[in-house]
């Protein structure tokens, strides 16, 4: 199956996006694009359509669990959170992430 | 990571449990996207936008819900295998729709895939099948010093020696007579002994098995025990009459029992090994981890010692050291002893020829899809405009030939039980008791599904490729006439075809010839007027030498005096039907150098020549004052006199045996005409008749031998005479003819089997063939019908027609030649001496065969379309 491709945003960052957006609790899909986009001062921009088969696919890896739940202006909405699983793959994937912003700084510095 | 695979199982899981709940699933999800628009909405409307148009921009920022909902679903789905069942059942529509195509299809691979199933079975049966006992592989079968069977002292002394985990022995030639009512029939025991059971660890259906001490007890096959004593429930305790003793039935074995032996031996009885001089075959309980080189070295250190107690009898200068070995009795190990190369042999021969057929099979369904195919190029061109990948539409082509080839492997798996049932049932005209016992089982699932795989791809890859090939402008094309040339795929597939069938027929036709070579072919004896009667006697019932000696020879007079009876004979070995090869050091007394020679020898009374009608060539027959205590004289056959003699008159002259001392001299009295013994390929065998009172005057089962004018009439009243002399023998008698069956055996199976998978595969391509040529002549009916339209004569097109097949025919025809002419080169070991593999009239006849069904495939159609009205013909442009 192909992976939908993710323009904008660095290529595999997404499920890292949405899972450290979870780390601080559970929060509905609107709610987490808005999260990035906010905390990212508007410059990630999470394409709608691409989030919600990303959710889904992380449901099926079990990092994530969802719930329904009532939302800030009072309407049914399903809320995402963070599972064991979901906590490690952040870390790893921080982890990597940090390895390889650095490995390229490194290169552009000393270019 | 060790979480990994856990966590894999986890995630298929979840996809699992989404399947109950897809259509809530469904709901969930436009309740999260419309809900996702209208808070993007509320916010743009904050920001002071109207409602509607927030809500709109809102729905176009979100972009295709459909497409969003779409690859969420996908998350959750097993994409690969729901597409794959959409194929299928989209292929089991298509198929339905054209009944006579899907029956074609898997007709032609039910018939490949039954053939291969059942010559896997019979492989697998044969060579592969394990002995019915305990960890069949850490059993070892051994011979010491070059002997088959060792004498019971021998196998005590290395039982006792203690050097394996078990050591047991068997003897599977030993015949029986057992006593029903006021018959006796001749059973077919296997000597065991008595703690044979225990280290084999043979399973029994009831009862408990042979076991040490015991003596009296029989343990029954399932087969007897079912067809000659009914089956009865409460058989054990009861006692039956064996060799005029009461044995105990202790137990029956299970049906699906199978003998150290292997090859399908089954005996009637097992009973125990007691007396003297039994000898039994040997085999051992290797030790857990115990190597079978270390298992030789430690049997090798209690040979040297065996030496010691009980040197060999033959030279007590030799040692039992010489010739010894073990060998493996299940699994892999077993094969790769010599003795098995010429059954592993033919068995790769049979598997590689029902590949051959179902390799013709494949290229029929190819080409029934390749010719679908061609109807269906619309289709598939707007499919492929329609942005559908050319991966895709392979793979839904693939699925037509993988569902034709799911159907046609359980039609063929249908015939293959039907086929080893059959199998399970022939009785084979051989002197030991052979049953096949063939049952379904994993190996043969296994093989069935890998088969199915691999004639879904054969047949279908090809037509699959083809059929995307050059994109949608050359699909979109109305006709294909334009885009195919004259040797085009399908042209090839013929070709191919073709070939394989001159192979397979050459092979096939090679056996048949071989058989009725070998049944025309004389054995140098007579088999038309000669009347072979067996009999067994029970041995307590003669427990002296001279008593054996006083019934038979009694029983040869009786014989000729009955009317018709022109002369009668005995002897210890019937011709073809036994082994009587000896190896032994021979001086003649022309030279003082002893001869090594390998020879049969077997032991005849007076009139045994001219009772086989076997000629003597100088010198006399047996007389009957060849007696014992007589001087001891010998015929020879014209090899073996040449042999020792070279050019020299041997009658009168004499030879000795220098081993294990030298022996007195023993006068040739006579030379006779080379005949066969053993088998009817074997090559100028050597032979030597000795007296059969000097001899063998004590041997319980003498084979008496009548000529007659009428053998036929006398089997009946020889059978009555010689029960009345003796109502505890058992008896059989029967036409020398019949005799032959064992001999004959070999080259029949090789026909039968070889002929029927080369007229399977000539029948498949013929149905290809005819299917392929008649179908390219009928697209053709258009051109055809323009060329007469415009005053071509019929002769003309008729002609070119014939030469364009017969172009592909000859070169297919020319391919398969070329192979045959090496692929058959090996068979030469499984031919008569006077069949060479590259026999010209097998060639010539395969040539014929092949080329009469071709012109029978192009003319047919041929001749209808130049009859067809040119203005129909051009009509249907």
């Amino acid at each position: 199956m192909i992976e939908p491709e993710i323009p904008d945003l660095l290529p595999g960052t997404l499920y890292m996006l949405v899972l450290r957006a979870l780390a601080r609790g559970p929060l509905h899909g609107y709610a987490i694009a808005r999260r990035i986009k906010d905390t990212s001062a508007n410059a990630l921009e999470i394409e709608d359509g691409s989030l919600y088969p990303a959710l889904n696919r992380m449901l099926v890896k079990g990092w994530l669990q969802a719930e329904w739940g009532i939302s800030e202006n009072n309407r049914r909405a399903r809320f995402y959170k963070l599972t064991a699983d979901g906590r490690k793959q952040l870390e790893r994937e921080t982890k990597q992430f940090e390895k390889l912003v650095m490995a390229i700084q490194r290169v552009m510095r000393t270019a | 990571m060790s979480g990994e695979p856990a966590n894999r199982l986890m995630a298929v899981w979840r996809r699992l449990t989404h399947f109950g709940r897809a259509s809530t699933f469904d709901r969930e999800l436009d309740e999260e996207i419309s809900l996702h628009i209208e808070m993007r909405a509320d916010e743009l409307q904050q920001d002071g936008m109207t409602r509607a148009d927030a809500m709109a921009r809102a729905g176009r920022e979100f972009g295709s819900a459909l497409r969003v909902k779409e690859e969420t679903r996908a998350a959750w789905q097993f994409r690969r295998l729901e597409e794959t069942l959409a194929d299928l059942s989209y292929a089991a529509r298509a198929l339905r729709r054209n009944p006579g195509f899907a029956a074609a299809g898997i007709f032609s691979l039910a018939l490949g895939i039954g053939a291969n199933t059942t010559i896997f079975s019979l492989t697998m049966e044969f060579l592969f099948s394990e002995p019915s006992g305990r960890n069949p592989e850490t059993l070892a079968a051994m011979r010491i010093g070059g002997n088959s069977h060792a004498y019971m002292r021998h196998y005590r002394f290395l039982r006792d020696a203690h050097i394996f985990a078990g050591l047991a022995g068997s003897n599977e030639e030993a015949e029986s007579n057992w006593r029903s009512g006021d018959e006796t029939y001749r059973l077919h025991a296997m000597r065991v002994t008595d703690n044979f059971f225990g280290v084999v660890g043979v399973p029994l259906a009831v009862g408990r098995p042979i076991e040490p001490g015991d003596r009296d007890v029989v343990v029954l096959s399932d087969r007897f025990w079912k067809t000659r004593l009914e089956a009865d429930a409460d058989v054990v305790g009861k006692a039956l009459t064996i060799d005029g003793r009461p044995y105990t039935v202790s137990g029956v074995l299970p049906p699906d029992h199978r003998t150290v032996l292997g090859f399908g031996f089954s005996p009637d009885v097992y009973l125990p090994a007691s007396r003297e001089n039994d000898r039994v075959a040997l085999i051992a309980r290797l030790p857990e981890g115990m190597s079978l080189p270390e298992a030789y070295g430690r049997l090798t250190t209690a040979c040297k010692e065996l030496d010691k107690v009980y040197p060999p009898e033959w030279n007590p200068q030799a040692s039992w050291v010489t010739n010894t070995d073990v060998v493996p009795v299940a699994g892999l190990a077993r094969l790769r002893n010599l003795r098995m190369v010429p059954f592993v042999a033919f068995f790769s021969m049979l598997l590689i020829v029902v590949g051959l057929v179902l390799l013709i099979a494949c290229a029929n369904v190819s080409n029934l899809l390749l010719a679908r195919a061609s109807t269906r190029r619309q289709e598939l061109a707007i499919r492929l405009a329609l942005g559908a990948g050319r991966a895709r539409i392979v793979r839904q082509l693939l699925a037509e030939s993988l569902l034709l080839a799911l159907l046609g492997t359980g039609a063929g798996l249908l015939l293959n039980l039907w086929l080893a049932s059959v199998l399970n049932h022939v009785q084979l005209p051989l002197p030991i008791p052979v049953h096949l016992l063939i049952q379904p089982d994993w190996r043969l699932l296994l093989y069935s599904a890998v088969i199915a795989m691999a004639s879904a791809l054969i047949a279908g890859l090809l037509p699959a490729l083809k059929a995307t090939r050059g994109g949608v402008s050359a699909a979109l094309k109305r006709t294909e006439r334009q885009v195919e040339g004259r040797w085009n795929l399908r042209g090839g597939l013929i070709v191919m075809q073709l070939a394989v069938s001159v192979v397979l027929l050459t092979m096939g036709v090679l056996f048949v010839r071989n058989m009725t070579k070998s049944m025309t072919m004389s054995p140098g004896f007579d088999v038309d007027d000669t009347v072979w009667a067996s009999v067994r006697l029970v041995p307590e019932k003669y427990p002296t030498e001279e008593q054996v000696r006083s019934m038979t020879s009694a029983a040869l007079s009786e014989l000729r005096a009955l009317p018709g009876v022109e002369s009668a004979s005995v002897a210890r070995v019937v011709p073809l039907n036994g082994n009587s090869i000896r190896g032994d050091q021979v001086v003649a007394d022309a030279s003082a150098e002893p001869v090594r020679v390998r020879f049969h020898n077997n032991d005849v009374g007076p009139d045994y020549f001219r009772t086989m009608g076997i000629p003597i060539l100088a010198g006399r027959e047996f007389m009957a004052s060849d007696r014992k205590g007589s001087p001891e004289v010998a015929i020879l056959n014209e090899n073996l006199a040449r042999r020792l003699f070279g050019d020299r008159n041997p009658v009168g002259r004499t030879f000795r045996y220098p081993a294990p001392s030298l022996s007195d001299p023993i006068t040739v009295v006579g030379v006779a005409a080379n005949s066969k013994h053993f088998t009817l390929g074997e090559e100028k065998p050597l032979a030597m008749y000795s007296p059969y009172s000097q001899g063998a005057g004590g041997n319980l089962a003498p084979h008496l031998l009548v000529r007659s004018s009428r053998p036929e009439g006398l089997v009946r009243e020889i059978a009555r005479t010689l029960g009345a002399l003796d109502p505890s023998a058992a008896i059989e008698v029967k036409p020398m003819r019949n005799a032959l069956g064992f001999a004959l055996l070999p080259s029949r199976i090789g026909a039968a089997l070889l002929g029927s998978a080369a007229l399977l595969g000539l029948a498949l391509a013929s149905i290809g063939l005819y299917g392929v040529l008649a179908y390219s002549v009928t697209r053709r009916t258009p051109e055809i019908g323009l060329r007469m339209a415009l005053g071509a004569d019929a002769r003309a097109v008729l002609n070119m027609i014939l030469r364009e097949s017969g172009a592909l025919v000859g070169l297919g025809v020319a391919v398969g030649l070329g192979v045959a002419v090496f692929a058959t080169r090996p068979l030469a070991m499984f031919l008569v001496s006077e069949l060479s593999p590259t026999d010209p009239p097998t060639f010539l006849g395969v040539i014929g065969v092949l080329s009469a069904v071709a012109a029978a495939a192009t003319l047919a159609p041929a001749l209808r379309a130049i009859r067809v009205d040119p203005m129909t013909a051009l009509r249907s442009e």
